[in-house]
């Protein structure tokens, strides 16, 4: 993974530049569509390529109604591709075809496929859902309904209904461990997180966490989960062993919306939006690391996109911030459409 | 019948739950104003958390406790009822004070929820006052009234922000 992050430079971005703007999400486009080719069964036996993907992550804007894709390290939207009203959540298969996004006032979730930067289909699903996630093998969604109580498994290709299981009130942020068959889900009115075993979506256990849960991120190997508690202002971290609970809840600063795990396991990334910072929590130690940078007026989603590189949404400012993990600063801002609340890193050659 | 009860059931148990909750889908409203008085005279007025009442026209009164640091509280009587709101953070370096609603009520501002954040900075020998709110509609279903939906919360907000600025304004230019 390390290797295939030094990627197509900002020299990239100049040549783009000269080019006007249908040519540039063409260009964009065919390159993306390249890097999603490369994916494919036949990258791991090609010979190392010069020009490996960029990292890119898919951003959604709530008041533009629009998915930005986003070259971290040349640090420019190379698409935009048009949504219905008020996106909210998204997630991306793991193949990198497509992304799902939720739109909650619209009981709807779209399926984008990226290498045509097009809207491939649309689901009327549930009553308001939000959060969003999608099976390793790219069949299945898992969607929380924030009025409905619930979280509802569909079919990806025809958005039929599969499963649901009644969880706490208003869930927002799930995250799926595949190894394990497990979805957590932050129920945010509840001040708890649900566990939810896939195989037959039956609920196993609640764990109370602090006031209004929000979003959550597991380690790597699963063993723990961190969810954002965005009234009480802190980290709640929980042991995901045989019986899952609460181990510690450190403060991490005022309204903490989006968390991130790095690849090693090793640092927990925290967005805060009311003070506008991002924490920097050690897995080990559980401290606050001293520096907090300013990501912006509203920070919302953050996401890690390599071991170096991690980005965050600034909703009121509408911009992506790029993240230098180690150094703990701030490398760069690109402006999206208005309102960004979250992203997620798509997946490319490893 | 039997049905009917069940659903009369749920709506009891919902009903506690609602006081707190708000939709999935925020709006926001910000306005800056340029005041003729230095960032010191405008954050003096500014950081008394229980002192708004003084200065923001459509606040018919305050009652306040906790003092102007982070965990103060303040209910604040509006035309049609109150609010309670709760002092998060307040930086005298960055002349900036946040702040979020507690209790809300959708007769007085029609919102479920908000946050709002007040930052003075220098603007030449003045100040400019940057004023934001990050907030839910009244009605956080999907089939809100005309007076509980995004417009009517972004309207209220707005207005409260534009008539606060005029007021602090007044407040601190006043001889």
């Amino acid at each position: 993974m390390k290797g295939g992050a030094a990627v197509a430079g900002p020299g990239d971005g100049g040549e783009n530049a000269a080019l006007p703007p249908l040519m540039r999400t063409r260009q964009a486009l065919a390159r993306l569509a390249f890097a999603l080719l490369a994916l494919g069964p036949f990258a791991a036996s090609g010979p190392a390529r010069a020009d490996t993907p960029a990292p890119l992550v898919a951003v959604v804007s709530q008041k533009a109604a629009e998915l930005s894709l986003v070259d971290i390290d040349a640090r420019e939207v190379r698409a935009v591709i048009g949504l219905a009203a008020v996106p909210a959540g998204l997630a991306a298969s793991a193949d990198g075809a497509s992304v799902y996004v939720t739109h909650p006032d619209l009981s709807l979730v779209s399926r984008v496929d990226l290498a045509s930067g097009t809207v491939a289909a649309t689901f009327k699903v549930g009553l308001e859902p939000f959060g969003i996630a999608v099976s390793a093998d790219g069949r299945h969604l898992l969607v929380s309904d924030w009025s409905a109580d619930a979280l509802i498994r569909l079919d990806a290709s025809t958005g039929a209904e599969t499963g649901r299981v009644a969880i706490g009130h208003a869930p927002a942020g799930l995250v799926v461990d595949e190894k394990a068959g497990l979805a957590y889900v932050a129920d945010r009115e509840s001040n708890q997180v649900s566990v939810v075993r896939l195989a037959d979506m039956v609920r196993l256990a609640t764990v109370p966490v602090g006031r209004a849960p929000f979003a959550l991120a597991l380690s790597p190997g699963g063993e723990r989960l961190y969810v954002a508690n965005v009234q009480s202002g802190d980290l709640s971290v929980i042991d995901t062993g045989a019986t899952p609970r609460e181990i510690a809840r450190p403060k991490v600063g005022l309204m903490p919306y989006g968390v991130a795990v790095t690849p090693d396991g090793r640092t927990v990334l925290v967005s805060n939006q009311q003070s506008g910072k991002l924490a920097i929590v050690d897995a080990e130690t559980l401290a606050l690391g001293p520096a907090q940078p300013r990501l912006g007026t509203f920070p919302e989603g953050i996401t890690v996109v390599s071991p170096s590189r991690a980005a965050a949404v600034d909703w009121a400012e509408d911009e992506v911030v790029v993240i230098d993990i180690e150094a703990s600063t701030i490398l760069g801002r690109v402006k999206v459409g208005t309102s960004p609340r979250n992203l997620v890193a798509l997946p490319r050659g490893r | 019948m039997l049905q009917r009860l069940a659903l009369a059931l749920g709506l009891l148990i919902l009903g506690p739950a609602l006081a707190l909750a708000h939709g999935p889908t925020p709006q926001r409203a910000d306005e800056t104003l340029v005041i003729a008085a230095p960032p010191e005279a405008v954050w003096a007025v500014l950081s008394r958390f229980g002192g708004i009442g003084e200065w923001h026209p459509l606040v018919k009164k305050v009652e306040a406790t906790g003092g102007d640091a982070a965990g103060a509280e303040r209910v604040l009587t509006l035309e049609k009822g109150e609010v309670k709101e709760g002092l998060d953070e307040l930086d005298p370096a960055a002349h900036r004070l946040s702040y979020r609603l507690l209790t809300e009520n959708a007769e007085a501002i029609p919102v479920s929820f908000y946050t709002q954040t007040i930052e003075v900075k220098p603007d030449g020998a003045g100040s400019e006052v940057s004023w934001g709110a990050r907030f839910y509609r009244a009605d956080t279903t999907n089939e809100p009234p005309e007076d509980r939906n995004d417009a009517a919360a972004i309207a209220a907000m707005t207005d409260f922000i534009q008539q606060g600025l005029k007021g602090l304004q007044a407040k601190v230019t006043a001889k």
